[in-house]
């Protein structure tokens, strides 16, 4: 059984951020540059060897002269000497040797749904206007990225390049970026932040108009079209991302600049998954010191959630999961007690009030599963109780309940994102890791070089990982 | 202390011997205060739907004869062992929830849900000894919500006793025991909308406009008043109602239609009707990202809530309240006061006045769906 709890179905969200919502479309600049030059055959790039430990960066060193230098603990790039790449010929920010280049790099390409992905040599095309090519140190497999490679139930979009939990690099920009710069650590992250509409503007919504999670677009907005291709045949981008390649293009909206000195071998997790169950915790549900918390699902999400629980001083955080074989790693994320639901008769919200004279303070439901959704928000005491729920849902079932369960004070809210806005607030989240507040080593279990990164999704499918981490150029 | 503390009081109430049959006038024995219990004279009183729905007994355990009411103004006459906070001539609001302010509930900041005291409709007598301390011919006759307010004298626990301004004049104050607290304090509490915001009022009852004036006091730009009645609407805009929508008008899903008229949805919406479809279109109206519904009328008991849980995950939340939030003997003072200082208009509430003697009136106005409040003087001017 492969995908007990954890099913995401961000198609879903969209669908439904669609048909619910006016959306007060922002359009994109209409300004960008002509098509990129092409150059001749470009020189092969030879990678030294990258620090995995402390994920400090060194540039690729070309086999003409190099303008870029070692990295050393001043990360700060020295200027490097000009090459007049693109139209901006006076400018003097610095500038990598490939800007306003293709570059031909290695990407993990999906060109089936639920076949394994093949190495390929792509071209990725240089950003236009509003966009930044990224070079991807390290990235990770989340759910969602498994979700839509196995395509079930949506319009599939073949052939793509997955991935949305990475760190990595600015390897050059495009026209109108001025927030960052060759040299820049990154975060990509799958949703976007424009800080100019509605949502973007007000304090409580991390759903930007603009850049908000889509799951069917496989092209840049700027002019509908796909970065990627191999001998001209394009090849599909995933949720504005698309992190399984050397080199991938991305909105500037969707990048979090982050500490320099943060290793991007950890932190690439924050860009999805841990956030998520993180924020959910802090941001949405905010136990208060000494409050109990239950967590419904042990994945990674839901052991973040476990982990702004401790963070936030809960008493007791009572973890739920039909898979007895997750307590044990739970442990290391706050969890005190467990539940499964498959030892009682009763329902398990009653179990949890039993044990909790009433019901917990604060549930945070990171299944997907209606039936824990339910859960999660009976289990919450009448009065105070708050229930968030981060799961999507992969079916069309309706959340039920008695109102009753509200006019006795219970309130009931869900996040995207942790509810984090990713350009305003990750790199506050990546401060939390640098300054041991927030642990992600115990997030970890696995690492595999680029080559091998079907092997992550084999981890994941057979339930045996929580974060895998994909080392690039390796 | 006055002269009739510790004995039994002779005086009149309006008991109901049987569901749905019109209130007698009856002449009633009032036994005196028991340990933590008041004994007020009532002088004005209220009827609220609630009263009209355990009158009806449709679907519930029927407990009768019962003296009904939990609206309502009058002065402490006499009061039990143990009861400090209260004293002989105290001008108080007895209320159907009550405050004992020591439970988890009591102490918590956020609820007004009291173990002890939190309302219970099945309980007809007091919870000292299990006995009703009305009676004829020494027949009890049941309390209604600890309150029993359609009777002369009553007898209520002290927990569920507010003391307010003596000079707050009852015969409008009264009202602020029950249905005007609770929709403004869903408003005022818990929508808590923000000045220029929109609000969604589903249900332009006593309630709803309720809730509606809260979002007038919040300066809420606009306030959408959602009715099936059309004949509530003329009521409306003095209530900071701003724009009217009647579902039956459109095709469309009422949602839909308050989404397209905000450019996406309400910033809060207030349900006041007790209907699960109407709680539904009030949660799936508000604005994805921020919106926040709150859900105020009781459902009927079979009633189910349903809604895609995707509505959750982009960022909508859902909240219910019980008597707008209000803890009774720590908050309606202050409201009160908020009338007092003008911030809150009540007199407008009151489309109705009748003697005690026709209190079948009030009835007969509900039923007809005529007017918010008919307010019933115990004393005769």
């Amino acid at each position: 059984m492969r995908r007990q709890w954890c099913l995401f179905a961000q198609w879903q969200v969209q669908a439904a951020m669609d048909s619910l919502s006016v959306r007060h479309i922002i359009s994109a600049t209409a300004t960008h540059q002509g098509s990129p030059r092409r150059r001749d055959q470009a020189s092969p790039i030879q990678r030294k060897g990258i620090h995995t430990q402390t994920g400090r960066l060194c540039f690729p060193v070309l086999s003409k002269k190099s303008d870029f230098q070692e990295k050393d603990t001043d990360t700060r790039l020295s200027q490097s000497k000009q090459r007049d790449r693109s139209s901006s010929s006076s400018s003097e920010i610095a500038m990598s040797s490939t800007a306003g280049q293709v570059i031909k790099c290695k990407a993990a390409v999906a060109w089936e749904a639920g076949k394994p992905l093949v190495i390929e040599e792509v071209e990725v095309a240089p950003p236009q206007a509003n966009e930044v090519r990224v070079k991807i140190l390290f990235t990770s497999l989340c759910h969602t990225d498994v979700y839509f490679w196995e395509a079930k139930g949506q319009t599939p979009l073949f052939p793509r390049i997955f991935g949305h939990e990475a760190g990595g690099i600015v390897e050059s920009v495009g026209e109108g970026v001025t927030d960052l710069k060759l040299g820049d650590h990154v975060l990509p992250v799958f949703t976007g932040e424009c800080k100019e509409c509605r949502h973007c503007k007000s304090e409580e919504s991390n759903m930007c108009d603009l850049l908000r999670i889509n799951t069917d677009r496989g092209v840049m907005l700027n002019d509908g079209k796909t970065r990627f291709s191999i001998n001209g045949k394009p090849i599909y981008h995933f949720v504005g991302t698309s992190t399984f390649s050397e080199y991938t293009v991305i909105h500037v909206g969707c990048l979090a600049k982050i500490n320099p000195a943060a290793p991007l071998d950890k932190v690439c997790v924050l860009s999805c998954g841990i956030s998520t169950g993180l924020g959910a915790t802090l941001n949405v549900a905010k136990p208060k010191k000494g409050q109990s918390v239950a967590v419904f699902g042990l994945g990674a999400v839901g052991l973040a959630a476990a982990e702004g629980a401790r963070i936030a001083g809960a008493s007791r955080i009572i973890g739920v999961d039909l898979n007895p074989a997750r307590f044990e790693e739970a442990k290391k994320f706050g969890v005190t007690e467990f539940v499964n639901p498959k030892d009682h008769d009763k329902p398990v919200q009653e179990v949890l009030a039993e044990m909790t004279d009433g019901g917990v303070d604060r549930a945070v439901e990171c299944t997907g599963s209606i039936q824990a959704m339910i859960s999660a928000f009976e289990c919450v005491h009448d009065g105070w109780g708050v229930a968030v729920l981060v799961g999507v849902p992969s079916k069309d079932d309706a959340f039920k309940t008695h109102p009753m369960n509200l006019l006795n004070e219970r309130t009931l809210k869900g996040t995207f994102f942790g509810n984090y806005k990713p350009r305003t607030d990750i790199p506050g989240v990546v401060e939390k890791y640098m300054n041991k507040e927030l642990e992600l080593e115990k997030f970890i279990t696995h690492s595999v070089p680029f080559s091998e990164i079907n092997k992550a999704f084999d981890l994941m499918l057979h339930g045996k990982s929580i974060r895998c981490i994909i080392t690039m150029g390796a | 202390m006055s002269s009739t503390a510790g004995q039994v009081i002779r005086c009149k109430a309006a008991v109901a011997w049987e569901a749905e049959k019109p209130l007698v006038i009856e002449e009633v024995e009032v036994a005196p205060p028991q340990v933590d219990e008041v004994r007020l004279k009532i002088l004005y009183t209220a009827l609220c739907h609630t009263d009209v729905f355990f009158w009806e007994a449709k679907g519930q355990n029927p407990l009768f004869p019962r003296i009904f009411g939990h609206e309502a103004g009058g002065i402490v006459e006499s009061v039990g062992e143990g009861v400090k906070d209260l004293k002989p001539g105290d001008h108080v609001l007895p209320v159907f929830t009550g405050e004992c302010k020591k439970c988890a509930h009591c102490k918590s900041e956020e609820s007004n849900l009291c173990e002890l005291l939190r309302i219970n409709t099945d309980r007809g007598v007091m919870l000292s000894d299990g006995k009703s301390r009305f009676s004829i011919n020494g027949k009890p006759i049941y309390h209604f919500l600890g309150t029993s307010s359609f009777s002369e004298y009553t007898v209520v626990h002290i927990g569920c006793v507010v003391k307010i301004n003596p000079l707050a004049p009852l015969d409008k104050v009264c009202i602020l025991s029950c249905g005007i607290s609770t929709g403004l304090g869903a408003t005022l509490n818990v929508a808590k909308p923000k000045k220029g915001s929109t609000v969604a009022i589903f249900g332009l009852g006593a309630v709803g406009l309720a809730a509606a004036e809260g979002a007038r006091i919040s300066g809420a730009s606009r306030i959408i008043g959602v009715d099936l009645h059309p004949n509530r609407f003329e009521l409306a805009h003095k209530f900071g109602v701003t724009e009217l929508v009647n579902p039956k008008d459109h095709k469309k899903p009422i949602q839909e239609v308050i989404a397209e008229m905000t450019d996406g949805g309400v910033d809060r919406s207030v349900e006041c009707t007790g209907n699960v479809d109407a709680m539904i279109s009030a949660f799936e109206c508000v604005h994805d990202g921020w919106g926040l519904a709150v859900i105020v009328g009781v459902p009927r008991q079979d009633a189910v809530f349903k809604t895609n849980p995707v509505n959750f995950l982009n960022g909508r939340t859902l909240k219910g309240t019980f008597f707008g939030n209000y803890k009774p003997r720590s908050d309606l003072p202050s409201v009160v006061e908020q009338y007092m200082n003008k911030e809150l208009e009540v007199e407008k509430f009151i489309t109705h006045k009748v003697p005690f003697s026709d209190i079948n009136k009030a009835f007969e106005y509900m039923l007809r769906g005529e007017g918010l409040r008919c307010v019933i003087r115990m004393v005769d001017e």
